[in-house]
């Protein structure tokens, strides 16, 4: 080793160090000085912030800490901290039980396909809403199309429920005009996707279509204008300008969607399905509430749930780092 | 979802009693005299009290108000409720529960529906204090109650053998009951059926002679509000489908076991005839979806023929449809004979209900405590807690107790006009029949004095307690179980399966996924419990 190297113990180096230290003390109170500086020049954003930050320690990270319980064997009365820990075996119970996997492969199969039918429904709305050129026609249509957001889902439901009755049902009804005979739909393993899918898409899609059209609000006329000068039909405004500036919207949407596939709205299929249908319509959240809840086994349910999360974040960022790939549109 | 509602009603499994004993029919029995007031210096102890009608100790859940009920009490035990109710703002009483136990702040007393359960768990724990001691020394009414009802202590056992909590005891033996359109069957020149095979010409001319005379074949001749009504069919041809007033319980065996119906060679007969009345259209095809306002609708609208429900509310349409169904007449009839040659009725009411109230460890007067959940039993009690307070809302006439008719005469029902005197409530106390029985449509009366003329019941499941290690086990299996058991049935009962053909691999699945290890701990705990 050359000597030229060999200067740790040379005072130079000691000063040298001595110094480093100094300028980072005399900056580090000068990053004092600044923060506090912006702070009081800024402290009316910090107040307006402060709720959401209190809201979100309060309900979405405090109870982090009671997801422990999905690896103990918990009592209420013991309370979280005095349970006793049993490692992973409430995971191990879930995961050998067939029921539970043929939830998992339910919940996903209707989250593809609710993704796959229900993503794109919103979008067509708000392009749709966009080229009509009545106001009145526009305010009507959009009224009707949002309606179904703000009715429970428990009158939802029972829409569905007498709409597909196979007596008095209206599409019974429409098919007997055609001479098929009347299907008991609800009791129907093959029929379940699609009236629950469907349900949800006549239910939501005029309402998530806001957003869109918030988007497109934001596009600048200039564009249009210019395009227009051009010579473009509507037909070309539409793909060349709206949808590709509308983009990064519809990203955002497919990231948040993706996140929630796991999230299907399970109190509607608690209001739908029957035995008969759980082989097609039973989720991880209706499976859940079923064994876990029965007998207050929350550490269970705890266990379930977690999983659920697991598997959530996995696609978000799975979808997210796909996105900035190809898109470099992204949450993060 | 009714289903699930009601399964998640109790993990501690339920048990049996020989049938003698369940009549806890009204307690006439002289009482032992109690030492009033309880206590000389006025003694407040804190209540936790959610129910349905009122979560909190108060009229309608109104905690600013007494009970004139508590007001009655007050002054002659000198001991005053408190009100101290968790999660009031919840009608979920599990909910409600969760809330109390985890904040670790009890009241003395805790009371309301569904209180078995947990009372059960966390009394071994610590959280609730046992009572059969305390029964056994300061308690004499309630003590007397236990010895004239054997068995009826140990249902309500927690696996330590101890008992935590002092329940509510429903009086009367009927529940659900057949019923008939009576008119339907005069109009048709038809006798009341007597036995299945009657039973079903009686339910084919009712689908094709057009009872209702409107000219379109739109009967339905078997209905339910709840579906699992339409399993009862399968009484007929011998089979069980549940053993308690629980939906798909488990029953007790002639052999004095622990079986589950839907595993049973009777079951397999039962539901080959059920699908098949099923497909011939004898059952309302839409017996799944349509909810508990068939009965409204069906009866209303004129179409429905026949039912199994409650005595007192489906007696009551004849009273409300009086003017809008001509002729309208739905009685109860006699279950009509099996294929066997029986003739029985396998619902009726529970003798023991798992709402009621306990005492918490935090409690520093257990022992007047106990005397005073003691005073509801005693003859000037009960009759408090099930009337109100004498001279307000009722009156002694010739030894009964007899409702006002201010009272009789209310728009408001009796039982809510009782709710929010704090009579009926859900502390611990024996109900007492006579006080159903005086607000009871004629139809039922008559129905309920028809089916006494035969022995019809059967003996109950009230429940065993598991220890720790036979509950993981319970929790493991069974309510995976259940779920295979019930697509597999609603399947058979729809035609997507023969059940002829798939008996055997049903048993095998259910073998494999555990039935065999859920009767073991079942079976062990019945015999530790009853044994």
């Amino acid at each position: 080793m050359s000597s030229d190297f060999d200067t740790a113990g040379s005072p130079a180096t000691e000063t040298l160090v001595v110094n480093a230290k100094e300028s980072v003390r005399e900056r580090r109170a000068a990053q004092i000085q600044r923060v506090g500086d912006h702070l009081k020049r800024e402290w009316q954003l910090y107040i307006m912030l402060l709720p959401m930050v209190v809201w979100l320690i309060v309900f979405l990270y405090k109870p982090m800490y009671g997801l422990q319980i999905a690896f103990k064997d918990y009592s209420i009365f013991k309370g979280v901290a005095n349970s006793p820990w049993i490692g992973f075996e409430h995971f191990q119970t879930l995961f050998s039980n067939d029921q539970f996997l043929r939830a998992v492969k339910n919940t996903l199969i209707i989250s593809a396909y609710g993704l796959l039918f229900g993503f794109p429904v919103p979008i067509l709305l708000a392009l749709m809403f966009n080229e009509v050129l009545s106001q009145k026609f526009k305010k009507t249509t959009q009224t009707i199309v949002y309606l179904p957001h703000f009715i429970s889902s428990v009158i939802i439901a029972g829409i569905v429920i007498t709409a597909f009755s196979p007596s008095a049902g209206i599409v019974n009804t429409i098919l007997g005009w055609f001479g098929v005979d009347s299907v008991y739909f609800l009791t129907r393993p093959e029929w379940f996707r699609p009236i629950f899918i469907g349900t949800g898409i006549w239910q939501e899609a005029g309402f998530q279509s806001i957003v869109y059209l918030a988007a497109i609000a934001g596009v600048s006329p200039t564009l249009y204008e210019s395009a227009v000068v051009d010579g473009a039909s509507r037909w070309q405004m539409m793909w060349k300008i709206t949808l590709p500036s509308i983009l990064p919207t519809i990203i955002i949407m497919l990231i948040i969607r993706i996140g929630n596939i796991l999230e299907v709205s399970f109190e509607m299929i608690i209001l739908l399905y029957q035995p008969a249908t759980y082989s097609t319509a039973d989720v991880v959240n209706t499976f859940i509430y079923r064994q876990g809840l029965q007998g207050g086994q929350y550490d269970f349910a705890a266990a379930a749930g977690l999983f659920n999360a697991v598997v959530a974040f996995i696609l978000v960022m799975t979808a997210n780092a796909i996105s900035k790939r190809f898109s470099r549109t992204s949450l993060w | 979802m009714n289903l699930n509602i009601r399964n998640r009603e109790e993990t501690m499994r339920i048990l049996t009693l020989p049938m003698a004993m369940l009549a806890t029919t009204a307690m006439t029995a002289p009482v032992m005299a109690q030492d009033l007031p309880i206590v000389d210096e006025p003694l407040e102890l804190t209540v936790h009290m959610h129910w349905p009608r009122a979560q909190g100790y108060g009229p309608g859940g109104d905690t600013s108000v007494l009970y004139p009920v508590e007001e009655f009490a007050r002054e002659r035990t000198n001991i005053h409720l408190i009100d101290q109710t968790s999660g009031r703002n919840t009608k979920d009483n599990n909910e409600a529960m969760n809330l109390l136990l985890a904040s670790g702040d009890l009241p003395d007393i805790v009371g309301g529906n569904r209180i078995k359960q947990p009372v059960n768990q966390y009394g071994p724990e610590g959280a609730f204090v046992p009572l059969n001691d305390l029964v056994a020394e300061h308690a004499p009414n309630i003590q007397r109650f236990w010895d004239e009802h054997p068995g009826l202590q140990a249902a309500i056992s927690a696996y330590d053998g101890n008992y935590y909590y002092i329940p509510y005891l429903p009086d009367g033996k009927y529940g659900r009951a057949w019923f008939v359109r009576q008119d339907w069957l005069d109009a048709l020149g038809l006798e009341t059926p007597n036995n299945v095979d009657e039973l079903y010409n009686v339910l084919v001319a009712f689908r094709d002679n057009d009872p209702n005379g409107n000219g379109q074949a739109d009967e339905v001749p078997y209905f339910a509000r709840d579906w699992e009504e339409v399993l009862r069919l399968m009484t007929l041809w011998d089979a069980r489908t549940s053993g308690s007033d629980t939906y798909h319980d488990f029953f007790i065996t002639a052999e004095n076991t622990i079986a589950h119906p839907y595993a049973q060679d009777a079951y397999r007969n039962g539901m080959a005839n059920l699908a098949k009345w099923y497909a011939e259209g004898l059952i309302d095809a839409e017996i799944f979806t349509r909810g508990s306002s068939s009965r409204d609708y069906l009866l209303g609208e004129n179409l429905g023929g026949m039912t199994h429900d409650w005595f007192a509310s489906t007696s009551g349409y004849n009273a409300a449809l009086a003017d809008k169904v001509d002729g309208f007449n739905f009685i109860p009839f006699l279950p009509p004979e099996s294929a066997g040659g029986v003739r029985m009725e396998e619902h009726r009411r529970i003798p023991i209900k798992p709402d009621g109230w306990a005492i918490t460890y935090a409690n520093e007067n257990p022992v007047e405590t106990i005397k005073y959940f003691d005073y509801f039993f005693s003859e000037e009690g009960a009759l408090l807690a099930n009337f109100g307070v004498e001279g307000k809302t009722w009156n002694m006439v010739d030894g009964e107790p007899v409702f006002t008719d201010e009272v009789l005469n209310s728009d408001t029902a009796v039982n809510s006009q009782m709710y929010l005197e704090g009579a009926q409530i859900y502390r611990g106390y024996p109900q007492d029949y006579r006080y159903e029985w005086q607000w009871t449509a004629q139809a039922a009366r008559d129905g309920i004095e028809l089916y006494d003329t035969q022995d019809l019941l059967v003996d109950q499941f009230l429940g065993v307690a598991f220890t720790k290690d036979e509950q993981e086990i319970y929790d493991r299996y069974w309510p995976t179980i259940q779920t295979y058991m019930l697509e597999r049935q609603q399947a058979w009962i729809l035609g997507s399966g023969d059940i002829e053909q798939d008996w055997s691999d049903y048993i095998e699945t259910l073998n494999n996924m555990g039935y065999q290890k859920v009767l073991e701990v079942m079976n062990s705990a019945y015999a530790r419990q009853y044994g």
